[in-house]
């Protein structure tokens, strides 16, 4: 079978699949935004790992699922978590508490916003690439007419959460920091546990892994999402098993159960 | 009487709905959301309008349309849906070919990598800002070579939005076929190619019904939930091929256009 994978880099986690499959006998290609190009010559893969969310990765996904080429996770799945505005209204609507967010040009945050402070992020986007705190107008230093997004600060707890399959791995982050700072492992406490099965179920069996950014707010103690990760590198993984052999062992159990139900 | 929100930004204001807020303005009550100067905040969405209806494509009117679509019952023309797939031209042309609608072929390359056909028209990927088409022609050795002005400024900027360039194949044609959709009723134009005749509204013209082209937005429609659109076809040896889509006519080329839209909006608003 020969596989795809979407991804910016070759190395890292993307590397470590690429061995992985091929090892079980698997013909692997890497496709990074140097080499790839969206048409039919993309169709000659069995099925693509959708690794990085960039938006030409989205539109390729997007394009092989119309070709009925499976690609895990779906695009769909994975444009939902990095879209900031998306994710941030999906987990509202199903009853998860996220932080306000508030969009508008520098002016209008300049004259309207006084509750600081707040945190600057990319609209689309992922981890802390971009992700900036506002404590006074004084901040706001870059000058252009864009529309700009903020979300309110909250103060408490940073956790970051792996999930894959049923295995969750709970570790205590610094605030606004990546995936690949040293973190502390804890016991995952029993909220942050249901709060990862409320997410996965939202997604009907098309969320098997993926990481959730959770606050726990100082004075409240409710737990708050304020980044959703659809593939991460699963740096600080410090939980039973390889993240890799679970996540190909994953990944080629849904193709085989997308074969099946399109050949039926 | 109807409450009618209406979300838009600047230029659109300025310069394309003055008509259309005159009649809406003396059947409905408008409140305008201007992009511009609006702040966004997800805490308040206690919105009274019994209809929203956008006339923009800008970052903060998806959200808006997302925050209203998500968090209230209020419909929305368009909706987020379609205009997503309409300003991501790439994604439009994979979901409106599946379906049937024949679309020239296309091919999304790193900047440098060659097109597999020969005849090409380069496009912007995200059909979001206010600006027109600006045609670069390039002949040599028998080949067409068009360029869309924006589609190049997006990957030569020394700080490029991306490095890919959206190919489409040339359709030589001797019209272009300009159909609006507004609900269910469908308008036919035919118009010289802008790369001919550079001042499209000289040689507009009303034409006949075409059951084809009708059948193609029906279909365009419903498959985008777009309710309210605008498509370009170009024909080749009897064959049509949808060029463009847009969420966002110019229904003022339509003979009484503003009118027709505004009724439109108000039947659907139900109290």
């Amino acid at each position: 079978m020969k596989i795809g994978i979407l991804s910016k880099r070759k190395t890292m986690f993307t590397g470590k699949l690429k061995e992985n499959l091929e090892n079980r006998g698997f013909t692997v290609k890497i496709y990074t935004l140097e080499n790839l190009i969206i048409n039919e010559n993309l169709l000659n893969n069995d099925f693509y790992i959708l690794k990085s969310k960039n938006l030409f990765f989205l539109y390729a996904g997007y394009y092989l699922e119309a070709n009925d080429i499976p690609v895990i996770p779906k695009p769909e799945v994975s444009f939902i978590q990095k879209n900031r505005i998306h994710s941030n209204f999906l987990m509202k609507k199903i009853g998860i508490l996220t932080p306000e967010i508030y969009l508008g040009t520098l002016e209008t945050f300049r004259s309207e916003l006084s509750e600081y402070p707040y945190i600057l992020k990319p609209i689309m986007g992922s981890g802390s690439k971009g992700v900036k705190i506002i404590r006074s107008n004084e901040d706001f230093k870059m000058v252009n007419d864009k529309i700009l997004y903020l979300e309110k600060y909250i103060k408490g707890v940073h956790y970051n959460v792996y999930f894959i399959d049923d295995s969750i791995c709970t570790l205590i982050k610094p605030p606004l920091s990546d995936e690949h700072v040293e973190m502390k492992k804890i016991d995952t406490p029993d909220d942050v546990e249901k709060l990862i099965k409320k997410w996965k179920s939202y997604f009907n069996g098309d969320v098997l892994f993926g990481h959730l950014d959770i606050v726990r707010e100082e004075f409240s103690d409710k737990l708050y999402v304020v980044d959703p990760g659809s593939f991460p590198e699963f740096t600080n993984w410090k939980c039973i098993g390889s993240p890799v052999d679970k996540i190909c062992n994953i990944i080629l159990n849904q193709v085989e159960m997308t074969r099946s139900q399109n050949s039926t | 009487m109807k409450k009618i929100g209406i979300i838009i930004d600047k230029y659109h204001l300025k310069y394309k709905v003055s008509e259309f807020l005159k009649y809406l303005r003396s059947k409905a009550d408008i409140k305008i959301y201007t992009e511009e100067t609006f702040l966004l905040e997800s805490s308040k969405k206690d919105f009274d309008e019994n209809l929203f209806f956008v006339k923009g494509k800008g970052d903060l009117i998806l959200a808006l349309i997302n925050l209203i679509e998500n968090l209230t019952n209020i419909p929305v023309i368009n909706s987020y849906k379609g205009n997503w797939l309409a300003i991501n031209r790439f994604l439009n042309s994979v979901v409106l070919r599946r379906i049937g609608i024949p679309i020239p072929d296309f091919s999304l390359n790193p900047k440098g990598s060659i097109p597999p056909f020969s005849d090409y028209i380069i496009k912007n990927i995200i059909d979001q800002k206010n600006y027109k088409f600006k045609p670069i022609v390039h002949k040599e050795n028998g080949r067409l070579q068009v360029a869309d002005e924006r589609a190049l400024n997006e990957v030569d900027k020394v700080d490029p939005k991306y490095n890919y360039l959206y190919y489409q194949k040339f359709i030589k044609s001797k019209w272009e076929y300009k159909i609006y959709g507004i609900g269910d009723e469908i308008y036919f134009y035919k118009q010289i190619p802008i790369l001919i005749n550079p001042n499209k509204t000289e040689s507009r013209r009303e034409i006949e019904r075409n059951p084809e082209l009708e059948e193609y937005c029906y279909k365009a429609m419903e498959e985008m939930d777009l309710k309210l659109t605008s498509l370009d076809f170009l024909k080749s040896k009897d064959q049509f091929f949808l060029t463009d889509i847009n969420c966002t006519p110019n229904f003022n080329y339509i003979k009484n256009g503003p009118k027709i839209v505004a009724d439109f909006l108000l039947n659907q608003a139900k109290i």
